[in-house]
């Protein structure tokens, strides 16, 4: 019969969170391409607007009720991140499996609402300089979530393969961050390009 | 749950892991080892170095006379190349390579952070600077005659820009995250630090530079196209890049490199290390020049905020200069090539910053040719090259385990002084053309002489590269090759092997090596 033996506590886990800090500095050169365009976007409509034009060409509609929809649909998603990073500090693999596949179900539909929206528009990307600018920006957002999204999915599969654990689960939480700049970026174009208009 | 934790930096250091067994040139290039990366970054932007001042040399001879020596298409794609090259292929990569090498030592840390990104940064950035050059030579310079070429330059800065960040994230991650014991961040040498900040602006700056080219290239390849892809806007909507302030962030880590080779060949410790520490700090904060597009917004020139910037730049510059001469007094300096290249590097910088200043003042009209900005711009990225230089003969030894031939070192010191001050101050003198007529007579005097400091400043990074070369038959060093070394690089053997370092003591100073010597010697 083998004897048992208490063993003492394990040391504390060096962790330097290196993946932490380099998604958070990926988050912020992204996010800092998104602040360029929209400042250009912002600069050029207030120019438009300052010369007595009116900023959006005839033809090129604007609905509110998608954006909004995806809005709502992204802060949902901030939840489901929050809980994945959650569930795995605390062990729970169930639940961090259930939280990041719901949070990749979310990034899918908005990209499939991005393209339904893209649809209702109507504009031609050659038409003027506006829709350059509209595609231009909201396209780069779908670019940027689809990243997250790869990034989730990754970080869910080494889940999956017992990768991360309450101790070490930087993974999880580095891909939260970058989620979470997608997310604030969404929120930028929301209003400077759907509300404002 | 696993019973052990390993630091996942030390994965690829583990000695145990069975090395040499695929060759050359397999080894390069499937490497992580943020030695290899560093170095091949560092000689691939000298080889690049030598081709960028050539090029910008040509369009120069253009200039001369009539303007016949060129097409009008080679000319403009010439000064496409020639302008975006020198920071995108050589000044930047250059100074990430000495990064990417270095930083890791100077913390102690056993790799670089994602060693395998610094990796794939480096052949992204090789593979797009190659479709930059092929793009330039079928007419597809920014604002180029053949549409197809033109979108490759545009995917071509694109992708230096990317891999420039990713091998970014990587240095300051390192210094951030990967940090020994006791090296707070106000200990981490000079370079570290310079590093950590050039990293932080070319972070927040280059993606701006993205955002440009996605708007062009979108106009350009899909549209009709409309004010951003039309050819003449094109180069215009990038020429921020190249302009006052921001140009003066190629020039971020080079600050670093002088301090800490001023500090290492005097042999002492720097005074006021924190002042040093807040201006070059100050410095980064005062190049970031990604809000003052002139394409988009005209007045942004006009405005008390860049006009502050060139002249605080300029105060920032000369109390770094003058701490740093205090250090050279109280030290017993060595009459190495390195001082003498950082000496030049800083000189030239100081003359950069006394034109910037003379460039934002609105009645001189400087603004109204490009000539006096190229003379800027050439100023500046020579300032930077020759603080790299400095770099490469000060850790060459560190690199290679030898030293290098300190005659083409000292050789370099006066070819890269005469070669930045030829490049650079021809053109500066040219702009004043607008305000005195016989000025303008002097033209073309004016640009062969800047032509042929371009000439001397490829010159001058063939002697680097040969420098560095002239390693493989100089003496064995070790680990400290100065003898004054006072960080932890020069405590890591020469060269230093995978995993870089044993166990290191807790660093209790900024300068741990002079600690540890010390009481030996007070003994």
């Amino acid at each position: 019969m083998a004897a048992t033996h208490a063993l003492p506590p394990a040391p504390p886990v060096q962790r330097p969170r290196v993946l932490v800090v380099g998604s958070a500095f990926a988050s912020a050169a992204a996010v800092m391409v998104f602040v360029a365009l929209i400042g250009i976007y912002l600069s050029q409509r207030a120019d438009a607007l300052l010369a007595g034009e009116t900023w959006l060409p005839r033809g090129l509609d604007i609905p509110l009720q998608q954006p909004t929809t995806m809005l709502f649909t992204l802060l949902l998603s901030c939840v489901t991140m929050q809980w994945a990073v959650s569930a795995i500090s605390h062990d729970d693999r169930i639940n961090s499996y259930i939280a990041l596949g719901t949070t990749l179900l979310f990034g899918v539909s908005t990209v499939v609402m991005t393209t339904y929206l893209w649809s209702l528009m109507g504009a031609d990307v050659s038409a003027n300089s506006q829709s350059v600018l509209i595609y231009t920006i909201t396209g780069g957002h779908i670019l940027m979530l689809v990243v997250a999204m790869a990034f989730v999915a990754l970080m869910a599969f080494r889940a999956l393969a017992g990768g991360f654990s309450a101790r070490q689960h930087d993974g999880v939480s580095a891909a939260a961050i970058f989620w979470y700049a997608n997310v604030a970026v969404y929120f930028l174009i929301w209003i400077s390009i759907y509300v404002t208009k | 749950m696993a019973l052990t934790d390993t630091r996942p930096e030390t994965g690829t250091a583990d000695a145990s892991v069975p090395t040499g067994e695929v060759g050359f040139p397999a080894n390069l290039i499937g490497s992580g080892d943020h030695k290899v990366v560093g170095l091949v970054y560092v000689v691939l932007a000298l080889l690049f170095g030598i081709a960028g001042w050539v090029v910008v040399a040509l369009g120069g001879i253009h200039e001369i006379g009539d303007g016949e020596f060129l097409s009008d298409a080679a000319a403009a794609n010439l000064f496409s190349a020639g302008r975006i090259g020198l920071v995108l292929l050589v000044a930047v990569p250059f100074m990430l390579g000495l990064a990417t090498y270095i930083v890791p030592l100077q913390v102690g840390a056993n790799t670089i952070a994602f060693p395998r990104a610094a990796a794939a940064a480096l052949w992204t950035w090789l593979l797009s600077a190659g479709l930059f050059v092929v793009a330039h030579s079928l007419d597809g310079g920014l604002g180029g005659g053949r549409p197809e070429a033109v979108d490759m330059t545009l995917l071509a800065i694109a992708g230096m820009v990317l891999a420039i960040v990713i091998g970014t994230i990587c240095v300051i991650t390192t210094a951030v995250a990967l940090r020994t014991p006791g090296l707070s961040l106000d200990r981490v040498p000079f370079f570290t630090w310079a590093s950590m900040v050039a990293g932080s602006i070319w972070l927040l700056t280059l993606p701006v530079l993205v955002a440009n080219l996605a708007l062009v290239y979108v106009d350009h390849r899909y549209g009709a196209p409309s004010e951003f892809g039309i050819e003449g806007g094109q180069l215009a909507q990038v020429s921020w890049l190249v302009g006052q302030p921001q140009i003066y962030a190629v020039m971020i880590p080079g600050l670093g490199i002088i301090a800490d080779v001023v500090s290492t060949l005097c042999g002492v410790r720097q005074a006021n290390r924190g002042v040093v520490l807040t201006l070059i700090g100050a410095f980064a904060a005062l190049s970031v020049g990604a809000w003052a597009q002139p394409y988009f917004y005209p007045e942004a020139q006009d405005q008390a905020l860049y006009a502050g910037m060139a002249g605080a730049i300029l105060l920032v510059t000369l109390l770094f200069v003058g701490g740093l001469a205090a250090t050279v007094k109280a030290g017993k300096p060595s009459a190495k090539s390195p001082l003498g290249l950082a000496a030049v590097s800083a000189l030239l910088l100081l003359l950069a910053t006394v034109c910037g200043l003379l460039y934002v003042i609105t009645s001189l009209e400087l603004r109204d040719t490009g000539v006096y900005a190229a003379g800027l711009m050439a100023l500046v990225v020579a300032a930077a090259l020759t603080a790299a230089s400095a770099g490469v003969m000060y850790w060459a030894p560190k690199m290679t385990g030898r030293t290098p031939s300190d005659a083409y070192g000292k050789l370099n010191v006066l070819v890269l002084l005469v070669g930045g001050a030829l490049a650079g101050l021809p053109l500066v003198v040219l702009g004043f053309a607008t305000k005195f007529d016989s000025l303008a007579d002097a033209a073309d005097a004016l640009q062969g002489v800047a032509v042929a400091g371009d000439i001397v400043l490829a010159f001058g990074l063939l002697l680097t590269l040969v420098a560095l070369v002239s390693t493989t038959r100089g003496a064995s060093v070790g680990a400290d090759a100065w003898g004054t070394g006072q960080t932890l690089e020069w405590a890591c053997p020469s060269p230093p092997p995978p995993g870089n370092f044993g166990e290191l003591a807790v660093v209790r100073s900024p300068e741990p090596l002079l600690d540890a010597a010390e009481p030996a010697e007070e003994a």
